[in-house]
């Protein structure tokens, strides 16, 4: 019984002189691509490279929250297909990842916004996703912890609904995909940086990293708040810029809330744990940067945005704070696509605040688009070129801030 | 039942012998009399409690262990306030405490029936398990029912934890919590003897010092220890000897002098629990005299704060935190009867609380060392110092009975530990210090500092810790983690899975991640780790220490609520008229006013915008009929100083506007308006206004509400590096501003001014300097709502007195105030776009049909380049488009309704209204190119139903603009 088993998740390998493909990066993406490489297409002689601990970056720094209620009918039907990846992801890997579809409600606390949400509204319905606004009554049935009076600044007019938005377990997701790969001899390293890459003429043709070189055909940038970085040692200009973004967690308590509670307007969002922490999120950053130091000034932003939603909640105390860095592009939409210019080099890059809840998808389209040479439908909008052919996507509305 | 001390020992504060103030305190409701000077766990302590808190996972009865505040055991709801470490609260009179996490009570809770099934609860139990969504949906309720530790009220109105309402004034309670800044230059972060000598030396250098203490008095262990780790030398920087004193006489005498120093500002009473950036610490103070009524509000009349939360800034930091003790590891070390040194010392020196009865003592000292005197000093009976390599484990159920010995057992109630000392290094870590591995001392110690820090006293140093074997890896009942009850074995099971690096040994157990931050845990989790992996400690390394190294409210973090409003001039007019407020970004803005006295009840009707009815009324709401009748047929006044406005000079002003807006605006003749607007690079619409000329060098400009910081720093920006003689002021603030529309509008005005109003003289889009009502006014002649009419920008002082002056002059005329609702549909019939509301962040001027605002034919202006090919696209097909629209039928759908197209959503409504003129839903939407042709019809979704509307480029209401004109 796999209760009492103690079999490893993952193992160790040194590192081979060569691999059908390397993705850079181990966490959702990467390993999600890599996972659909192998059980979707064989292709297994595939090393997966994190330069820290399984986990470290963004895959373990997000606030773990699910939703598929986009804005644009391209955004709504690539989330979807996350979420419904997510909703299989358990029993197919055999690993509890933890979801809790508890329902995910986006505040509006101006009429304008309520507008905004309308527009999410329609869009999801149109496209078979549960989403619709709903009223005060409505939300004190759902959430009869939030404070809906008139005594918050900017009172809370309506809600944007959305029931199979919740929260997952993100390390589980990163160890349960792990585990997979490894099933399928697909190998993880661990503390094994990328350092640059080597390019054959108009194609790629090794990894070069801090354990040694790898010759390959096939390299995936799966990285996130280094994605430029990345893509600087094979001069892929990115349209990127790089923003921190802070999270907390307090203390655990009883149950108290079980909807996601996101405000764009007091660019806060909150949820509470299994395990009863709250867990609360903040804007990015107002200046950009890679440093993963967090602030007071913005963990004093996020307890006062807090404390508006939920005056109750003043003596509970903050137990750690911490941040991660996003890349943001113009158009608040990811890039997955390969790079007209460099043959074998694919990005899955540009996930800004939203990452985490594309992972599965993502790394499904990228596994296609490598082994089968076919953009998927669902990413030909998110291709590199757009931005030279001004096909923004224009997500920012939904995007922004609304986790 | 433990018998308090008397008399109680030295260096208890108001012992018991001076008890002339009784306190009582509630514990579930039972009254508890307790001492001045008490903490809530010794006054319960010495009523004999003895187990204070159900563990997270398996319900165990856990008892008082550290004393100090770093360990979970004693958190309780104290006052509301859920999670409350009660070794480290002091009582007030009337303090109402309760336990968490146990049904019914501590001594008996059913869920500790969870400790049997623990077998069945390995690590990491929940991602083995439970894999079937069904199931886990099933499942998931009861985890989340039994995790968690406190509760909080669900009312959010029952208790706000402060104060005031931006609108309705204070409640009298004043704010709970309170901010301010400082600066220093040194700050000292502790305050034992290493804190108060760092302090005295830095001050007698000249500094300014900031000493930090989270005790409430100076002196740190030295408070609490007849003799020990103290003894030695101890000479004042001003020569003075003070060696072989006892602890609490040496605490005095150093107190003394720091509190006598006047460069050394001492803090008490709080905690420093971060280092940020910029050398910036955050420091909670409690405050002396606050006092919580029974939900954690300020208690009534009482205006003083309760914590303050200071930013301070300082140029030189001392780290002297010290050092706090670790749980040692042996089964069943969490018993209740288990303490550590700190909290028995505490308990006998200042509580005047005897710990225990009979006690066995863990020292390597044969004598037990300094704790064996102070114990027997309380009145406790020895039985027995072991080393600790010899405990092998403690006996009893609920509470400690003996314990067993690699030579026997021992019977004792009280197990008196030394725990591992471990350097207190969160602030090191922020820092940006290393942490190494010293194996002589067993402990991280910091390695190398940043400049500006230095570390003093057992933060930098410890004697060294014993050497004791590690429990076995199948230790079920040795806990590592007491928060989240994680064992020897968890750990070694966990390590075996692969989950071997310090990180995520700690994800996956959840090892250190509970309340006690790793204080508890984090040495013995790293030596676990080190050993299963066969690494050393060094190579193992510490996980990452984040602030804020306590757990600090958010209450405190918030601190006071202040959400400022922005009211503008005109304020007190609107209120006057009983008008429905909205909120437009930080301003406060008519929505409507209520509808006439004829139709009573009308009035309050609809007061917020409709959110969840699936379309408008056919029918116009009677307050917006009335309104919309005043400006269309009579004249309406509408106060919009909430528009940004700019004053840009400088013989350089006509490059900077051209280069900036998308119009061109350097050809202007003076006393000429033009609406312009600014795109970024990219192309992207970002903000719209008027400009006017008001000299050759001198332009007024306006800009939408809420973007003006935006759209002036935008200006700045462009302005930087460019040498241009430019000044761009904001007089938003400064000035007030209506505007008078409708056929009656001039005769309205004309009685108020010399100034003539006739088209002739004053032309639409022109300005004027003039005295209106003895007002020195800019007269705009614009038509933002398409009737013949003046926005009138004056300074901000006269602002009622204008307004109550050209109401009176329009009373004959049949003058009416109209709100944003009502400007919203006029507007919406001239098919005027709003910028940031038709558009969003992808529109360009060319697809959203505003292309006349981009002046091509002009040398460059940011986003030329852009909109050159937007422009070049239209022709393709390939894009949006927004374009006005008629229903064909009777519905008006709501903003924000799906276009739908081929059975997709295709697009969206951005703006729809019924207009009376019309007499049908007129609106603005965005649909796909192919479909944006005049006449062309498209399908809005309305009610679950396609609605039929038509495109239209004209505007709805006098296409030719002849009435503004008039």
């Amino acid at each position: 019984m796999q209760l009492f088993s103690h079999e490893r998740m993952w193992r160790s390998h040194e590192l081979k002189s060569r691999y059908d493909a390397v993705i850079i990066g181990a966490g959702v993406h990467g390993l999600a691509t890599a996972y659909y490489l192998g059980k979707d297409h064989g292709l297994r002689d595939v090393a997966l490279l994190e330069k820290s601990y399984l986990g470290a970056g963004n895959s373990g720094r997000n606030t773990a929250i699910v939703r598929a209620n986009y804005r644009t009918a391209e955004g709504v039907a690539f989330y979807d297909a996350s979420l419904k990846l997510y909703e299989e992801m358990s029993s197919e890997l055999g690993w509890n990842v933890l979801l809790n579809q508890c329902g995910h409600l986006t505040l509006a606390h101006t009429d304008s916004a309520i507008n905004g949400l309308r527009v999410r509204a329609e869009t999801n319905r149109f496209l078979g996703v549960d989403s619709r606004i709903i009223g005060p009554d409505e939300i004190h049935k759902l959430v009869p912890t939030l404070d809906l009076s008139r005594r918050p600044r900017y009172p809370i007019l309506a809600a944007l609904y959305h029931p199979p938005g919740g929260i997952i377990r993100h390390d589980a997701v990163v160890w349960g995909y792990a585990r997979a790969c490894d099933r399928m001899g697909i190998e993880i390293h661990p503390f094994t940086e990328a350092v640059g890459i080597r390019m054959d003429g108009q194609s790629v043709s090794g990894v070069v990293t801090n354990r040694g070189e790898i010759s390959t055909r096939v390299v995936a940038n799966c990285t996130a708040g280094w994605a430029s970085k990345v893509c600087q040692m094979v001069r892929v200009p990115l349209p990127i810029v790089t923003y921190p973004l802070q999270a907390c967690v307090t203390e655990p308590l009883k149950p108290f809330l079980d909807k996601v509670i996101v405000s764009a307007t007091l660019h806060v969002y909150v949820n509470q744990t299994d395990r009863g922490e709250l867990v609360i999120g903040a804007e990015i950053d107002p200046y950009q940067s890679y440093s993963m130091k967090s602030t007071l000034p913005t963990l004093e932003q996020m307890a006062t945005y807090t404390l508006e939603l939920f005056p109750q909640l003043h003596g509970v105390k903050v137990l750690r704070q911490w941040a991660g860095i996003c890349d943001m592009t113009p158009d608040f939409a990811p890039i997955i696509s390969g790079v007209e210019s460099l043959k074998g080099f694919y990005l899955d890059v540009g996930w800004g605040t939203y990452g985490f809840k594309a992972g599965p998808i993502a790394g499904r389209c990228l596994a296609s688009l490598i082994a089968t040479g076919e953009t998927p439908k669902l990413i030909a909008p998110f291709s590199l070129s757009r931005f030279r052919q001004d096909r923004l996507v224009g997500e920012k509305a939904a995007a922004a801030v609304s986790h | 039942m433990a018998h308090p001390v008397d008399p109680s020992p030295p260096g208890h504060p108001g012992g018991a012998s001076e008890g002339v103030c009784p306190i009582t305190i509630f514990f579930d409701g039972k009254p508890i009399s307790a001492q001045p000077g008490d903490t809530v766990a010794s006054a319960l302590y010495r009523c004999g409690v003895r187990i204070f808190s159900r563990s997270f996972k398996y319900h165990r009865p856990r008892g008082l262990l550290c004393g100090s505040g770093h360990c979970p055991n004693c958190l309780m709801t104290v006052d509301g306030i859920p999670n409350v470490r009660t070794c480290i609260t002091r009582v007030h009179d009337g303090q109402k405490v309760r336990h968490q996490n146990a049904t019914p009570s501590l001594e008996n809770d059913w869920l500790s029936v969870s400790g049997f099934f623990s077998w069945l609860m390995p690590v990491g139990f929940y991602y083995k398990t439970f894999t079937h969504p069904l199931v886990w949906r099933g499942v998931e309720p009861l985890i989340r029912k039994v995790a968690g530790l406190g509760e909080v009220s669900p009312e959010p109105a029952a208790d706000a934890g402060s104060e005031s309402h931006p609108e309705h004034g204070s409640t009298g309670a004043g704010p709970a919590y309170a901010h301010i800044f400082w600066h220093t230059e040194v700050a000292v972060v502790g305050g034992g003897p290493a804190g108060l000598l760092a302090a005295l030396q830095a001050a007698r250098s000249g500094g300014r010092v900031v000493l930090i203490d989270d005790q409430p008095e100076l002196g740190g262990h030295l408070r609490f220890q007849g003799k020990g780790r103290h003894s030695g030398e101890w000479v004042m920087p001003d020569g003075q000897d003070l060696s072989g004193l006892s602890g609490p006489d040496l605490a005095r005498k150093m107190a003394e002098q720091v509190v006598k120093e006047p460069r050394i500002r001492v803090l008490q009473d709080s905690t420093c629990f971060g280092l940020y950036e910029g050398r910036l610490l955050g420091v909670l103070q409690k405050l002396a005299g606050g006092q919580r009524t029974a939900n954690g509000s300020p208690s009534a009349g009482h205006s003083q704060a309760l914590e303050r939360l200071i930013y301070l800034r300082t140029q030189r930091l001392v780290v002297a935190t010290g050092a706090y003790e670790a749980l040692p590891l042996f089964e069943n070390n969490d018993l209740p009867g288990v303490m550590l040194r700190s909290a028995a010392q505490r308990l006998a020196h200042l509580h005047g609380v005897q710990p225990g009865k009979r006690a066995v003592i863990v020292s390597e000292q044969a004598d037990g060392g300094p704790v064996a005197a102070d114990l027997k000093v309380a009145g406790v009976e020895i039985e027995a110092v072991i080393p600790r390599r010899e405990l092998v484990s403690a006996l009893g159920r609920k509470h400690i009975k003996g314990i067993r010995t690699t030579r026997g057992d021992l019977a004792c109630d009280l197990l008196v530990l030394e725990g591992d000392r471990v350097p207190d290094a969160g602030l090191i870590a922020q820092a940006g210090g290393s942490l190494r591995w010293e194996e002589g001392q067993r402990a991280f110690l910091p390695g190398e500092m940043p400049p500006f820090v230095t570390v003093v006293g057992e933060a930098a140093g410890i004697q060294p810790n014993p050497e004791a074997p590690l429990p076995g890896p199948c230790s079920k009942k040795t806990f590592v983690c007491v928060c989240e009850d994680v064992t020897v074995k968890d750990l070694c099971d966990a390590v075996q899975e692969g989950f071997d690096h310090i990180q995520t040994l700690k994800r996956y157990s959840t090892v250190t991640m509970g309340p006690c931050q790793g204080r508890m845990c984090q040495l013995s989790s790293i030596a676990v780790c080190a050993r299963q992996t066969g690494r050393a400690m060094e190579q193992t390394g510490t996980t990452t220490s984040r602030p804020p190294t306590l757990p600090i409210s958010l209450g405190s973090l918030a601190g006071p609520r202040h959400h400022p409003v922005r009211r503008t001039p005109l304020h007190p007019c609107h209120e006057a008229l009983g008008c429905t407020w909205m909120d437009m970004g930080d301003w406060k803005r008519p929505h409507h006013y209520p509808a006439p006295a004829a139709e009573p009840g009308a009035s309050g009707h609809g007061a917020t915008p409709a959110h969840t009815s699936t379309s408008h009324s056919h029918h116009l709401p009677t307050f917006v009929e009335a309104e919309y009748r005043a400006v269309r047929e009579r004249v309406g006044i509408i106060d919009v100083s909430t528009l940004g406005r700019l004053d840009v000079r400088g013989k350089d002003a006509p490059k900077l506007l051209d280069k900036v807006y998308t119009n061109r605006l350097s050809d202007m003749k003076l006393g000429r308006v033009r609406h312009a607007a600014l795109c970024d690079e990219a192309g992207i619409l970002l903000d719209d206004g008027t400009v006017s000329r008001l000299a050759e060098d001198h332009y007024f400009i306006t800009t939408s509400t809420g973007n003006i910081e935006f759209v002036q720093q935008w200006l700045e920006w462009w302005m930087a590096g460019a040498g241009w003689c430019v000044h761009v002021t904001n007089v938003t603030g400064g000035l007030a501003a209506v505007n008078v529309a409708g056929p009656k509008a001039r005769e309205t005005l004309a009685g108020l001014t010399g100034t003539s109003l006739e088209t002739a003289a004053f032309p639409y889009m022109n300005c004027r300097q003039a005295d209106v009502g003895g007002v020195p006014c800019l007269m705009l002649r614009i038509g933002f709502v398409g009737e013949t009419g003046w926005e009138l920008h004056f300074p901000a002082e006269y602002g009622e007195y204008l307004w109550d002056l050209v109401m009176k002059e329009g009373q004959p005329f049949g003058i009416g105030a109209f709100g944003v609702e009502t400007q919203r549909l006029l507007r919406l019939e001239k098919k005027h776009v709003i910028v940031g509301v038709d558009t969003d962040a992808t529109s360009n001027p060319m697809d959203a049909d505003m292309a006349w605002v981009a002046k091509l034919d002009k040398e460059d202006f940011i986003g030329k380049a852009a909109i050159l090919r937007f422009q070049a696209r239209l022709a393709t097909g390939q894009s949006e488009r927004l374009v006005g629209f008629v229903m064909e039928d009777d519905s008006v759908p709501l903003d924000g309704s799906a276009v739908v197209h081929g059975g997709r959503p295709a697009g969206r409504v951005t703006s729809c209204r019924f207009s009376p003129s019309i007499g049908r839903g007129i609106g603005l939407a965005w649909i796909p190119s192919a479909l944006a042709h005049a006449g062309r019809h498209f399908s809005i979704h309305v009610n679950g139903q396609l609605g039929q509307a038509r495109v239209t480029f004209q505007p709805f209401y006098d296409p030719e603009g002849k009435r503004l004109r008039m």
